[in-house]
């Protein structure tokens, strides 16, 4: 695998550019970057070992702590999984209440997923915007939850707490502040030329490669492919959701897709809220047994679970298929390979929005 | 007494990624279509992989698999893109020399099926020389 090279730059497992560890060794010729090694290990959890054999209830805890930005989505996708192997439907103002929970979990992830880029690109103005409008989104999954992070909001059946109507009030207020100034923000990246050097033609991922590295999410949307599982969620449906699909594969059109999906959160949380009928948001029902594999849209991409579990619901097996592991990869082997300077290395990995968390799991 | 803290031997922190529930299941459905056992096919993962590589191993198979199109059944019978372009176990020329291997036997007149087992048995000397 080793090739004859200029020098072996290694980046990590302790950097100012990541959030989490992980070690990218860069095979070079001169500033030209040839091939990337990835070494992980560094956070190991063994969350897959830790939930067999373990009862739903305690599973469901167990899969939001899987990543700890997109934990309502691990949370969603784990619950639908259990509610498709025990034919369990959600009330129909739950699936509307999930939607708005689990786009405000997008709005976050997103919004720190760009934080990181433009810190690394060192626009630190914007990257401090970014977070202060993510405080904003944080506040209203508090509001709706009662937790900021691990929410445990859904459960089989329904959702655990209902929207009251100043809870309704105060979210669309806070849509409204969110939407003129993300408008803003992104404007200033749309039209930066510091930015445009640092991002457009840089960290290129064709849609060839993209579709041979399975690549998911936003990553993919820049490249092309058109493949969001909102799509084919019901709820999603009954709400007209389009994907953002952006061709040009590098730096740019990632950030700039996670930009124009804010506006389409904003736009299905505003749908929810006035398609959602009264009702209750407690179904019920009793989880069985089975054997199934479900997808659902992360923020990075499609998260999937297998999971078979016996009669009571109890977890016999489980593997969790992150959207970070497709994408890590596409970048690593792929985006970075060519990569003109090594200065471009740290950006272009921080725009494939990794999770080593999720990752590692 | 001073190690390297991060050149370590990554090979345990691989294996545990290989016999990970996805993971060992392709790793399985792999060895079964190479004909091989599948303690040859982690180790040659093993060496030849990374770690990110090692943990897409299962989308990058279906993918792989997905893409296959039946149109040349030598080549969809040894993994030629499966192998090669999706999961990156063999070279290209290590692929090459077994696929012109078969397809000379199947040009000769072979049945197919002996000449894929000739193919496989060309794969099986990378795999455990």
């Amino acid at each position: 695998m080793k090739k004859t090279v200029d020098v072996a730059i290694p980046i990590g497992p302790v950097h100012p550019c990541w959030k989490e560890p992980v070690r990218i060794k860069c095979e070079t010729k001169g500033e030209q970057v040839l091939s990337v090694e990835v070494e992980l290990g560094y956070m190991k959890k063994g969350i897959e070992r830790i939930m067999r054999g373990r009862p739903w209830q305690e599973v469901m805890f167990l899969a939001e702590r899987v990543c700890g930005i997109c934990s309502v989505v691990h949370n969603m996708v784990f619950i639908e999984t259990m509610e498709a192997i025990s034919e369990i439907e959600p009330t129909e103002r739950a699936a509307f209440l999930r939607v708005i929970v689990n786009e405000l979990d997008r709005m976050q992830s997103h919004l720190i997923a760009n934080f990181s880029y433009c810190y690394t690109i060192e626009h630190e103005t914007l990257a401090m915007y970014l977070l202060n409008e993510r405080e904003h989104v944080m506040d209203m999954i508090e509001r709706i939850t009662g937790n900021r992070v691990n929410t445990a909001y859904m459960i089989p059946g329904g959702v655990r707490y209902d929207l009251r109507p100043e809870d309704a009030e105060s979210l669309r207020e806070t849509l409204a502040l969110l939407e003129k100034n993300l408008d803003r923000y992104m404007r200033i990246f749309e039209n930066g030329p510091m930015i445009a050097l640092r991002s457009r033609d840089i960290g290129i991922l064709t849609k060839e490669d993209a579709l041979m590295a399975h690549a998911v999410g936003p990553t993919a949307r820049a490249s092309g492919i058109a493949t969001d599982l909102r799509t084919t969620h019901p709820t999603y449906r009954k709400l007209d959701f389009e994907p953002v699909v952006r061709t040009e594969g590098d730096n740019y059109a990632r950030i700039m897709v996670r930009f124009e999906e804010l506006f389409r959160s904003i736009g299905l949380i505003r749908r929810a809220l006035a398609m959602m009928p009264e009702g209750p948001v407690r179904g019920g029902g009793i989880c069985k047994g089975g054997e199934i594999r479900y997808s659902g849209e992360a923020p990075r991409g499609e998260l999937t679970y297998f999971v078979k579990a016996d009669r009571y619901g109890r977890v016999e097996d489980i593997a969790i298929q992150t959207p970070s592991i497709m994408n890590i990869d596409a970048c690593t082997h792929h985006m970075l390979k060519g990569v003109l300077s090594v200065a471009d290395v740290t950006a272009t990995f921080i725009s494939s929005d990794p999770c080593i968390a999720c990752n590692e799991r | 007494m001073n190690e390297y803290l991060y050149e370590k031997d990554l090979r345990p922190l691989k294996y545990h990624i290989l016999t990970g529930p996805r993971q060992d299941w392709t790793a399985r459905e792999m060895a079964l279509r190479l004909g091989v056992r599948i303690q040859s096919v982690r180790s040659h993962l093993i060496e030849r992989l990374d770690m990110s590589d090692l943990e897409n191993m299962p989308a990058r198979f279906e993918a792989g698999v997905a893409a296959m199109n039946g149109e040349d059944p030598v080549a969809d019978a040894l993994g030629r893109d499966l192998f090669v372009v999706s999961i990156g176990m063999f070279t290209p020329e290590e692929m090459e020399a077994a696929y012109a291997r078969t397809r000379a036997l199947v040009d000769n007149g072979m049945p197919l099926d002996e000449a894929i087992v000739e193919g496989k048995a060309a794969l099986k000397e990378v795999l455990a020389p």
